[in-house]
Parts: structure tokens; C-alpha cells; sequence
């Protein structure tokens, strides 16, 4: 006889944001194996971007494979492309792109902990959390002119400049975000249910992360040294006061500590960015049509995003390979699973923040 | 980025004595379609904390043989196995069909020549 | 039934899907339902379930996996009920037109009521069209409940059985008419 119960979750559920659909095989309350269904916002990004478009508006197509973190595949592709096409950005258009990649994490990573005490029975502190997140929301309106999809980067620069005013409404969003995060920092430490309550759930331990190659918070909350801010010289993160964060035990309150205090790290860098912003031109000339291949690495808020492209000196690339966080993460997410109890799974789910329209593209 | 040919043959071997779990970070399976038929794939490494360039290991074989799979020592590689699995009607070991495509799509979209 | 419809009639709950989107408009009816814009001053919930739902808000332009899951909600979903479809790529395909796994647009599939244009659709626009939604939503319950108001509508009911046959046509009439 069996001995396992089949609980289905998904793929439409109040817990999740975004259609995927789990199986979990569990024997009493404990979930002994899961089958996880990733493929429900398959679209064909890779293939339309080597066959439809050109390589100048490519940049714009991958930025909908996941409006979350759409200003890190921009600019991951354009790195590629102007890796192949030999363009070296000066140090402003590196300071502005930078700049639009942290606020991208800030307010990434507080809709993460929104979600996070949602599924802990915060109601409250989810619409508190997703009232803040605004004052972030309204920058990235104020420098890109678009809330969610600003197509910001173009291909040799950034399509507008940081205008007086709006890096004093930088800085007075900040000023005013500081006293709210600190205050979530005391939340996500002393309250029972958003602390205590996690310590020790939905556990991975640093072998578990070499082992399946977390990226990510994921793994940084696991100990793993892995940053690729740090593992790539294309921006100087260095002046900027970039430092790698990581925390001990790996589960789901030092997933959310390391995300919190990554909070607190970017805002710092932003302001760093605003203050010392170099001067220069906010486009750099392109010629010529890509060649050979390149791969470049950005740090999206899940973790590690990479892009291969390659072209053959037309205006349609031969291949654009997306590898996204999340798709790397699901090994250990199932693994993270198994053995912990079938309660928690919603939180254990929100705690990886996970992006299906990245993993499935 | 370093490249590294390998065969068929010794593509794991290769693979094996290479990857260092504390050290490598295993990247991604790419594959690409190749003249003649063949298809070139291309296993993706980098390294944990330090600035380094990827390196990568190439192979060029024929689409229609069996290409044996890194899975029993990088467990995460399922992912990019199975995704290459669907995308380019390959076959890799211990590898199932259908983690993006059902069965009315367009079936291996990106092994197909172009228009 | 009048009773209780003064309440009901302004607090449609909502059913979000994502049918293949790329999170930006998903976000965004978060956003909308955040204090900031405050959906929920209209009396609109976000429910996950669908047999307690009344708006269908959808987003993606519908991928070959998520077909049947929509069809399927949109089925679960009690009369009266209003489809609006969030953001460009809903409605039309958008940027993910012609791509191989995608149907471009959700109304090869359900009928759709209301378009909110964008890419990604904000905010302002999303309550805007939940809004037109719920007049539309409204219309439709007054069209179901009129053939069949019980407490003060037994003899006008009566009356239609009994001249059933006969004056089908007449009737028909009438009750459009007051
Ligand atoms: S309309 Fe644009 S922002 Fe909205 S889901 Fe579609 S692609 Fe994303």
C-alpha cells in the first residue's frame, strides 16, 4: 500500500503571485518528495530573440521576460552586445545603470518581505511594507519615466540623465525609507511570529549550497561567499561601498535578515551613486554589427543572471541563451522541501522569492 | 573566456576532474546548432568570490546520439538538461521531455533551421 | 434579495491569474491594491478562490500550458462575471506576439470585458478598469435577478408561467420596458 499522501498546490493559489504548480508526496504532516511543474509561463523568448528582432531591440524584448527585475536582463544582454561590439561605457553611464540595478533591489526585495509576512498572517505589515515600497516606486518613475518597465538602458549608454531634481527626490525618498526599514529590522528580530518562528525552517546548509549551486540570498543566507558583484570588474561596486553580506544556518530568518540588511546596503549605495556621480555623456557611439560570443554576469535580486549571446556580424543574433536565478534555484528549492513540514511550504515558497516568468522565459 | 574542447568520449571524465564543488560554480548547459546537423554544447563554470573569467567546455557531436549527462556529480544541471532537452530535440541522459513544451507546441523550436 | 444587494453590490472580489505575463502588470495590481491606490476602498478583495470570486483580472497573453488552468477558473467562477484583461500583452499579445508558445491575447479563449492598456498597466489605469468592471458587473447581476426576484416578484413570475406559452413574446417586452 501506499503510504504517501499527493497534496497538489498551485498553479493558481493565494499564496503564490505567479502560476507553478507543486506535488507534494507527503507522509503525514512531513513532505517526502515534490514534483515541481515550472513551465506555465513558457513564451519563446529565446527563440523571437534570434529569429524576430534586432540585436538593437533586443535589449527592450528580454526586459519582459520578468518585470521584477527587468532593468538587470537589459542590462545584462547589453553588456554582452557591447562586449562584442567593443564598446567601453564611460564612468557616468556606469554610475546611472548601477544606480537604476539598486533600486531595482530595493524594491525587489521589500516586495519579498511583503510577501513574507504575508504568508506569516501579517496582513498589516504587507500593506505597511507595499506602502514604503512606493517612495521607491516613485523614483524609478521620476528617473525612468515608467513604474515597472522602464526600458532605462539602450545599447552604448541610458536613454535619460539624472536631472537635479530628481536626485534631490532620491535622496528625500531615502531619507524617509531609512527609519521604516530600520523599524522592519526590528519587526523581522524580535517579533515572535517573523523570527523565532522561522529559525531553523526550511533550513540549507552550506554543503547543501555548494552542492546545488545556489545563488543568491539563497545561498548567502546559507554562507556561501558568492556575489557576482563581486566576481566581475564591470562596475566599480568597490567605490560605490559594495560589501558582501552573508549570514549562518540558511533558513528562512536568515533569508530574510540577509535581504533586510542588503536593504539597508543598497540604499547606501544609491545614495553614494547619487552623491558622487561623475561627469560625462549619457550615450557612447556604436558601430558595427556583433561578433563572436560573450557572456555577462549581473547580480539580479534572486541571484546570479547570466547571458550568452552570439553573433555572426548580422543584424540578427544567432543565439541569445538567458539563464536566470530562479531556474538554477529549483534543484535546491525541492531539496530544501523535502523533510519539512507541509505547513510550512507557503512560507518556506515565499522565502525563496521565487521568478517563474524568469525560470520558464 | 577559456574554452576547453572535449569529446564525447571524455566529456565527463573531463568534467569530473575539473569540478570542484567548494570552488566552481556551475553556470549553464548552452547548446547551439551547429552546421552539418551537428549541434555544439557548451558546459559553463566560474568560480565562487573571485574575478575570473568563465570556462567553458565546448563539444560538437551529432544531434541523433546520446549525450551523457554531468548530473551525478552537479545535481543543479537538470535543470539546463531537461531545458536542452526541450529546446533542441537532443537527448541527454536521464533527461525528460516536457519541462517548458506540451505536446501541441512547436516542438524543438530552436533545433529547426530558420526562415 | 433587495436587502442585501444594497451591500453586495460594492464588494466584487477579485481573481487574479496569470496566464503567461511577465510579472510587471501582476505587481502593479499588487501595487493598486496597496494602500497607496487602495483598491480595496471599493470594496474589492483579492481572493484566491474562484468559486467566491466576481472579477476575473488577467493578465499574459495566455501560454499553451496555462489554457486549460484559465478556461477552467474562468468556469469555476459564479454568474455574473466580468473578465478584464491587465496590460498589452492580454489584450493583444504584445511584445509576445507570434512567439511560438503563445496564443496572442486572451480572448481567443474567454470573453473579455474590459482592456487596460500598458505595458506594464498602472496603477491609476488598473483601478480604472476595475471600476467600469464593477458597472459592468452590476448591469449583469440586475439582468440575472430581474426574471427571478422572489420576495415581490412571486406574482410577476407566476403571471410569466401561466401565460408562458402564449405570450412569450409580449412578456419579453414588458420586462424590458419598466
Ligand atoms: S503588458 Fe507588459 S508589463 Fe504587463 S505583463 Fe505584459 S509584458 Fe509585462
Amino acid at each position: 500500500m501506499k503510504k504517501t499522501v499527493e497534496i497538489p498546490l498551485g498553479s493558481q493559489h493565494i499564496s503564490l503571485l505567479e502560476p507553478i504548480r507543486f506535488r507534494f508526496h507527503c507522509e503525514n504532516e512531513v513532505i517526502r518528495d515534490v514534483d515541481a511543474d515550472v513551465g506555465f509561463v513558457h513564451r519563446g523568448v529565446e527563440e523571437a530573440c534570434a529569429s524576430r528582432f534586432e540585436f538593437k531591440q533586443v535589449g527592450y524584448v528580454v526586459a519582459r521576460v520578468c518585470g521584477l527585475c527587468a532593468i538587470t536582463h537589459s542590462l545584462g544582454y547589453t553588456l554582452a552586445v557591447e562586449k562584442l561590439l567593443h564598446v567601453s561605457t564611460n564612468e557616468r553611464i556606469k554610475y546611472l545603470r548601477m544606480l537604476m540595478v539598486e533600486l531595482d533591489r530595493i524594491h525587489s526585495h521589500m516586495l519579498c518581505l511583503a510577501h513574507t509576512s504575508e504568508n506569516a498572517g501579517f496582513e498589516a505589515l504587507f500593506m505597511q511594507i507595499m506602502n514604503d515600497r512606493e517612495l521607491i516606486m516613485d523614483v524609478q518613475e521620476a528617473l525612468s519615466g515608467n513604474r515597472v518597465q522602464f526600458d532605462y538602458i539602450s545599447i552604448g549608454g541610458v536613454n535619460r540623465d539624472l536631472s537635479v531634481e530628481a536626485a534631490a527626490l532620491v535622496l528625500r525618498n531615502l531619507a524617509l525609507l531609512e527609519p521604516k526599514i530600520d523599524e522592519l529590522f526590528e519587526r523581522f528580530t524580535n517579533n515572535w511570529s517573523l523570527s523565532l518562528k522561522y529559525r531553523g525552517i526550511g533550513a540549507l546548509s552550506l554543503e547543501q549550497a555548494y552542492m546545488y549551486n545556489t545563488l543568491g540570498p539563497l545561498a548567502r543566507a546559507a554562507g556561501l561567499v558568492t556575489d557576482v558583484r563581486l566576481e566581475t570588474d564591470d562596475f566599480p561596486y568597490a567605490q560605490v561601498g559594495f560589501e558582501i553580506i552573508t549570514e549562518r544556518g540558511g533558513d528562512i530568518y536568515a533569508r530574510n535578515l540577509v535581504r533586510l540588511r542588503e536593504l539597508k546596503q543598497s540604499m547606501q549605495m544609491v545614495r553614494n551613486i547619487v552623491e558622487g556621480l561623475p561627469e560625462g555623456a549619457i550615450q557612447e557611439k556604436t558601430k558595427g554589427k556583433p561578433e563572436g560570443e560573450a557572456i555577462a554576469r549581473v547580480e539580479a535580486p534572486r541571484g546570479e543572471l547570466m547571458y550568452l549571446v552570439r553573433g555572426n556580424k548580422t543584424s540578427i543574433l544567432e543565439r541569445v541563451r538567458i539563464k536566470t536565478p530562479t531556474f538554477s534555484g529549483i534543484p535546491a528549492m525541492i531539496e530544501i522541501f523535502k523533510g519539512s513540514n507541509f505547513a510550512d511550504a507557503p512560507a518556506i515558497l515565499a522565502s525563496f522569492d521565487p521568478c517563474m516568468s524568469c525560470t520558464a522565459k | 573566456m577559456n574554452k576547453i574542447d572535449v569529446s564525447l568520449e571524455n566529456v565527463v571524465e573531463t568534467i569530473k576532474a575539473f569540478y570542484d564543488p567548494a570552488a566552481h560554480h556551475f553556470l549553464t548547459l548552452n547548446a547551439l546548432r551547429a552546421p552539418e546537423d551537428q549541434i555544439e554544447l557548451e558546459w559553463i563554470f566560474t568560480r565562487y568570490g573571485v574575478i575570473e573569467e568563465p570556462t567553458v567546455f565546448t563539444l560538437t557531436c551529432k544531434r541523433d546520439v546520446l549525450i551523457p549527462s554531468v548530473t551525478s556529480f552537479i545535481p543543479s544541471a537538470i535543470m539546463s538538461e531537461r531545458e536542452t532537452v526541450d529546446m533542441f530535440g537532443v537527448s541527454i541522459e536521464g533527461a525528460k521531455r516536457g519541462l517548458y513544451l506540451d505536446d501541441d507546441s512547436l516542438q524543438m523550436p530552436l533545433g529547426r533551421c530558420r526562415v | 434579495m433587495s436587502f442585501w444587494s444594497k451591500w453586495r453590490k460594492r464588494a466584487p472580489w477579485i481573481l487574479h491569474y496569470n496566464a503567461g505575463s511577465c510579472n510587471g502588470c501582476d505587481i502593479e495590481i499588487l501595487a493598486a491594491l496597496s494602500p497607496r491606490y487602495d483598491l480595496e476602498r471599493f470594496g474589492v478583495l483579492n481572493s484566491g478562490n474562484p468559486k467566491q470570486s466576481d472579477i476575473f483580472l488577467v493578465t499574459g497573453p495566455v501560454t499553451y500550458r496555462s489554457r486549460e488552468r484559465l478556461i477552467e477558473l474562468y468556469m469555476q467562477i459564479p454568474e455574473p462575471k466580468v473578465v478584464v484583461a491587465v496590460g498589452a500583452c492580454t489584450a493583444t499579445g504584445g511584445v509576445f506576439r507570434g512567439m511560438y508558445n503563445v496564443e496572442d491575447g486572451i480572448d481567443r479563449y474567454i470573453p473579455v470585458d474590459v482592456y487596460v492598456p500598458g505595458c506594464a498597466a498602472g496603477p491609476q489605469l488598473i483601478i480604472d478598469g476595475v471600476m467600469e468592471a464593477v458597472k459592468i458587473w452590476e448591469r449583469k447581476t440586475q439582468e440575472i435577478e430581474e426574471p427571478f426576484k422572489l420576495f415581490g416578484g412571486m406574482g410577476k413570475i407566476g403571471e410569466a408561467l401561466s401565460r408562458r406559452n402564449t405570450l412569450e413574446v409580449k412578456d419579453e417586452q414588458n420586462r424590458r420596458e419598466p
